[in-house]
């Protein structure tokens, strides 16, 4: 086995006993329990998936490089959004946040994207398909969206630092336009050495989105303040605009 | 003077409300359509003895819920349901994952909504039939022994089943706010249960289980031993509650129609003296609780303008459902009524 691979699988021999008193006021703790390669149409990565005590939701870091023990890696906290990621829907531009990221960190060589298996908080993908039918029928949806479930959840950050703190690294540079999301980690007890923009490429499909959001809002958008929902609660900037 | 905020709806989401808003120093009325407080946590006396006829108890995890429920005077059986029988579903499955504590008092649920209640302005057995939208205010028709009665508030809080809210909304004029609240409601069902309380006598055959989900039956969905739960009880009592398709199926139905099939599937778990008690009565749960694919977040606020505010809160408008999400909803709704004003 590959000396990183090694020390991956170390981590999760490590946490099969790995009990604490958790992070946050939800007193999450999670345990690192496999390790595979993952070849990606972005480069070589390695999948880590985690347990966590709170829901019956794997999560999974995807990693770059040799990143256990090291300080400044860059990173990347995506929420799961089925529709996006997986069937391409272009309602929001998830995908190609994930996409970006995941390219960028093959290009860095070194980097981790985390990947967090909610939609929203509980039975969030069925209150997602609501809201869409909401938004469908041409109504103000910022109240519903709320009602619904989709805002900032403090249970992010502290799974990110959780899975940060069970692989041992140092500090991170999050890809995020979010400064609230470095605060977020930040407070959880993660040292975070410095923010990456993640400014998208546009392209065909999020220009669509783009497009709609700038025609609708004028500006970068507010998560919440959008006739449109946004999965992930850090907004992408169309280029040009990065403040 | 007008009180700050009318809620309507006595059950655990407008008391908690209520009580929120009092302790901030709001001036609140709370207008409940039947007798007592507390809605679907509710206890029916018979002969003396309380019975468990809406939820059969109580349970959660919130450290903040849980103070609440142990501040109720009196005692309590902390555990209970203790012996569980049956593999079939809890109504309520999140009550036995590890963590959670259950919990029943020896005078009935409705010890919790009654201390939720001391000290707030309740007024009882008064129907909202109507909303309506004055220039700064919001108007509740109400009726009260056969009387017609209006109430006026800047704020009105909704703490009813879902399809009773949506009711109301309904006279409310149109406008994103309302017709926004309208459509979140409509995509929320809530589902019936036809319930049967039957009281044997002390010398019916002894029980060993506190609850019964039967995995088997088409009919019950359980049937709690009651009586397990007082203190000396006088007879034997058992609540029977039934699935919600069968008891779609007799919405409407006169209860001496479906009560003795109820007891007879009972029977053929129990014994056949299940079928014969000393006395029974049956109650119809027409809006019982919110289907288990429904949950939202959080509560909702309509902001209707010129300072007029409905919000709604109840079981369904808060993770989790069951009493502890009702709370919740009630205490986070009072907290952005407090917090948008602050702003």
């Amino acid at each position: 086995m590959n000396e990183i691979k090694q020390r991956l699988q170390d981590i999760v021999d490590r946490d099969a006993n790995h009990e604490c008193s958790g992070i946050g006021k939800h007193a999450l703790c999670v345990r690192a329990v496999a390790v595979a390669d993952l070849p990606t149409r972005f480069g070589d990565f390695r999948i880590v998936a985690f347990w966590n005590n709170r829901d019956a939701k794997e999560h999974v870091a995807i990693i770059r490089g040799d990143v256990i023990g090291r300080a400044e890696v860059p990173m990347r906290v995506h929420s799961e959004c089925l529709t996006g990621d997986a069937l391409g829907s272009i309602r929001c531009d998830c995908r190609d946040q994930l996409e970006a990221a995941l390219k960028r960190i093959g290009e860095l060589g070194e980097g981790m994207v985390l990947y967090l298996r909610q939609e929203g908080r509980g039975i969030g993908l069925l209150n997602k398909i609501r809201a869409y039918s909401l938004q469908d029928s041409g109504l103000d949806t910022v109240e519903a969206n709320l009602a619904l479930g989709f805002r900032d959840d403090e249970r992010d950050y502290a799974i990110a630092a959780h899975m940060l703190r069970s692989l041992d690294i140092r500090s991170v540079r999050v890809m995020t336009n979010n400064p609230n999301k470095l605060e977020q980690l930040k407070g959880y007890g993660i040292t975070v050495a410095g923010r990456i923009p993640h400014v998208l490429p546009p392209n065909e499909h999020n220009r669509f989105y783009l497009e709609t959001k700038a025609k609708r809002s004028g500006h970068m958008i507010t998560f919440g303040a959008e006739p449109r929902l946004s999965e992930q609660s850090d907004t992408s900037i169309p280029p040009g605009t990065d403040g | 003077m007008f009180p700050d905020v009318l809620i309507v709806g006595a059950g655990v989401a407008g008391l908690s409300c209520a009580k929120v808003l009092a302790r901030s120093g709001k001036t609140v009325r709370v207008i409940e359509r039947s007798r007592g407080v507390g809605g679907r946590c509710a206890t029916r006396r018979i002969d003396g003895q309380p019975v468990d006829h809406g939820l059969v108890f109580l349970h959660g995890k919130s450290p903040d819920f849980l103070a609440a429920l142990r501040e109720v005077p009196g005692r309590w059986r902390e555990d209970w349901p203790i012996v569980v029988r049956g593999t079939g579903t809890p109504c309520q499955p999140s009550a036995f994952v590890p963590g959670a504590c259950r919990m029943a008092y020896a005078s009935g649920v409705t010890a919790f909504p009654k201390h939720l209640a001391l000290g707030l302005d309740v007024v009882l057995e008064t129907t909202v039939t109507g909303l309506e939208l004055g220039d700064h205010d919001v108007k509740l028709q109400a009726s009260q022994h056969d009387q017609t009665l209006s109430f006026t508030g800047p704020d009105v809080v909704l703490a009813l089943a879902g399809p009773q809210t949506l009711a109301l909304l309904d006279g409310l004029p149109p406008s994103s706010a309302r017709d926004t609240g309208r459509a979140v409601l409509a995509m929320m069902p809530s589902v019936p249960c036809a319930t049967v309380i039957a009281l044997y006598p002390k010398s019916a055959p002894p029980l060993s289980w506190d609850i019964w989900y039967p995995e088997t039956s088409t009919a019950l969905t359980l049937v709690a031993h009651d009586s397990a739960k007082r203190d000396d009880p006088a007879r034997m009592a058992l609540v029977l509650q039934a699935r919600p398709a069968w008891s779609s199926a007799v919405v409407g139905a006169d209860p001496a129609e479906w009560a003795p099939r109820l007891l007879a599937d009972a029977a053929g778990l129990i014994g056949p003296w299940v079928t014969q008690p000393a006395t029974w009565q049956a109650q119809m749960w027409r809006y019982a609780r919110s289907s288990p694919e429904c949950e939202l977040a959080g509560p909702l606020v309509l902001d209707l303008g010129q300072g007029r505010r409905v919000g709604i809160a109840g079981e369904l408008f808060a993770p989790g459902g069951g009493v502890q999400a009702a709370w919740q909803s009630g205490v986070d709704l009072a907290r952005r009524l407090l917090d948008k004003e602050q702003r």
